[in-house]
């Protein structure tokens, strides 16, 4: 049976690559047990796919501890040849990958950005700088970094082969997948035979050409376009550009979008919107693609092309993230354009959002109805991606007529009045998505907590991430301001008894509890979304389950249900 | 959305609206337009609003207005 097993193509429009391109690690093939013993193996949680969501949640689920199994088909990060993909990574993300340990290499190998400008022609028709926005000085990660997706896929294995926990198998293409009164059951092909895993839960992040979607009859929502682009990730050999620039309209690039981007290894992204249904092997062609180059850079400006990749997008979104024992999340899930950065970022989400949950549930402290909620917030979440990135779509591929007239009167605007700088839609950056209609969330819940820092007890200073580490798994608790001894006798009563862990946040004065912080500048408060005397009930993916004022009934309720639990009335009376 | 009259100076506006266009061609004339609707929508700015008026706008001709 070795022979049904098939090397991957080397796909994703890879066309060429010259000098020292990229130099891809390759991991080894193990046999798996259960070809020997030709029995089924037996999990937990198998994870199908080793791309940036696969790896994110193998690696949040070794750091809280829990086993699993991840099954990648090739073997090797990126796609073979001299890969690159997703390029910029947000604030929430990049605090996502903090707390897994590896923001370190990702901020010492990327490049940090902050300042865009946009262009109509030859005009400048606005800028932005990132660092001078409020909303994201506070987090101690910047906000955003560039650096090619395989960079970050390669620091997720190395990290998760030293936490332990989590067995990937390279070279193991899933074949397919039913489920039946004992479980999920996957067929596996390797290079060295096929066997069968059984699998209390089975995630999906095997990407965009996904097989569970037909194997489990998922109904998805889809638009296809008609735009196309061409990729060319170049290294200057002279006169590099000095910013990220994006060209509504070019001229050399007869009067298409253009994107000009930094990421590591000084290697420039430069993408080009091509004619509408134009030939993608034509113009990923090397001299199409060298004669472009030089409209925009000059006949000498000496490139290196380091990658080239021609692409169409669409937009699809699954009407359902979990059927039964299966779990889609990333680009299985939900596909995008690339504008505003919303693929990567939100599968990155998708990963953080399912893997407390699966361990909580694991764990025995949290009930099964928690993981219902992963389809409550993520789809709000893909569906919001979703119309964003259409509008984003719809701008940069006007089509002739009222929606190109509408598109002109904006640019033209744009130049002159600020309000009009806002209809330009060169792409929405992704956010934190917001939760409005989670099962598990109460009053003021939803939000997304920034990574802000405040000064624990001792005067080091401290960070939201050093607290849900230190919670493991468990929900926080964070009080502001004084308790009242009545109050500390509940809330201990609660974290006896309770998945939940208690700290005090005073800005001065005398703490009561034991186990405390200081927020003077009231950073951390803000990051919750209170003020004055209250409580803020975060979850481990740093969301704000719910927020109150009083140590109450309804705060022992929150946290039942932030754990899927419901409490009957009388349970709390 | 107002309905009722809010005009200082109708006639006044509706003579502006056509000096403004003498002499364009079609382009420039289009172009004009959506100039204007993007001014005036950001003088409303009041989301309900604006949809309410390009619901007003696209329904028309309303059934009872056919004489």
């Amino acid at each position: 049976m070795a022979d049904r097993y098939v090397e991957t193509a080397y796909t994703n429009g890879y066309e060429f690559t010259e000098g020292s391109g990229y130099q891809l690690p390759e991991y080894p093939f193990v046999e798996p047990p259960e070809i020997r013993t030709g029995q089924p193996g037996r999990e937990d949680i198998v994870i199908v796919g080793g791309g940036i969501t696969g790896l994110t949640l193998a690696c949040a689920l070794a750091r809280l501890g829990v086993r699993a199994v991840l099954l990648d088909e090739d073997n090797t990060v990126g796609v073979k040849g001299a890969s690159s993909r997703g390029i910029v990574y947000t604030q929430k993300s990049l605090e996502i990958f903090q707390r897994l340990g590896v923001y370190g290499r990702i901020a010492d190998k990327g490049v940090q950005w902050s300042v865009g400008r946009t262009f109509a022609g030859q005009d400048e028709v606005y800028s932005f700088d990132m660092r001078s926005q409020a909303g994201f000085n506070l987090s101690s990660q910047p906000p955003f970094i560039n650096i090619q997706q395989f960079y970050i896929e390669g620091f997720l294995v190395e990290r998760i082969l030293e936490l332990g926990q989590v067995e990937i198998r390279w070279c193991n293409r899933v074949t397919g997948y039913r489920e039946d009164d004992a479980g999920a059951l996957l067929s596996v092909s390797t290079p060295a035979g096929d066997y069968q895993l059984r699998a209390a839960h089975v995630i999906d992040a095997s990407g965009s050409r996904t097989p569970f979607r037909e194997w489990v009859g998922a109904s998805v929502t889809a638009r296809k376009g008609d735009d196309r682009w061409c990729i060319a990730d170049v290294r200057f050999t002279q006169r590099p550009p000095v910013e990220r620039h994006t060209w509504i309209e070019a001229p050399f690039n007869e009067n298409r979008a253009v994107w000009q981007h930094l990421m590591a290894d000084e290697v420039w992204r430069i993408d080009y919107q091509m004619a509408p249904d134009a030939d993608p092997a034509h113009v990923s062609r090397e001299d199409v693609v060298r004669e472009r180059l030089a409209r925009q850079f000059g006949e000498d400006c000496g490139v290196e092309i380091v990658w080239v990749g021609p692409y169409a997008y669409r937009s699809e979104c699954i009407d359902q993230m979990r059927h039964g024992r299966l779990f889609f999340i990333g680009d299985s899930a939900k596909v995008v354009s690339p504008f505003g950065a919303r693929g990567g970022n939100t599968g990155i989400a998708d990963a953080d959002n399912l893997a407390w949950k699966l361990a909580a549930v694991l764990r025995g402290r949290a009930g099964p109805a928690l993981l219902d909620s992963f389809h409550a917030e993520r789809h709000e979440a893909a569906q919001e991606n979703v119309r964003v990135t259409n509008r984003t779509a719809r701008f940069l591929r006007a089509p002739e007529g009222i929606e190109r007239l509408f598109r002109s009167a904006a640019i033209s605007l744009a130049k002159q009045h600020l309000f009009a700088r806002q209809l330009v839609n060169t792409g929405r950056m992704a956010v934190a998505n917001t939760y409005t209609r989670s099962p598990i969330c109460a009053q003021g819940g939803g939000q997304s907590v920034q990574n802000v820092s405040f000064q624990f007890a001792d005067g080091s200073t401290g960070t939201v991430n050093d607290l849900l580490l230190w919670t493991s798994g468990e929900l926080l608790l964070l009080v502001f301001g004084d308790i009242p001894a009545a109050s500390r006798q509940r809330l201990r009563a609660l974290c006896d008894s309770a998945p939940v862990r208690a700290v005090q946040v005073v800005s001065e004065g005398h703490p009561q509890a034991v186990e405390h912080v200081r927020d003077p500048q009231g950073h951390l408060q803000g990051a919750c979304h209170v003020f004055g005397h209250a409580w803020a009930l975060v979850r481990p993916d740093a969301y704000v389950a719910s927020t109150g004022e009083s140590i109450d009934a309804a705060l022992v309720h929150a946290v039942a249900a932030a754990m899927g639990m419901s409490l009957s009335e009388g349970a709390t009376a | 959305m107002k309905t009722r009259l809010h005009f200082e100076d109708a006639d006044g506006f509706y003579e502006q609206l056509l000096d403004a266009h003498q002499g364009l061609s079609h382009e420039e004339s289009d172009l004009l337009n959506a100039r204007l609707i993007l001014i005036l929508a950001n003088q409303v700015g009041d989301a309900r609003l604006l949809k309410e008026c390009i619901e007003a706008a696209a329904k028309f001709p309303p059934a009872a207005s056919g004489g």
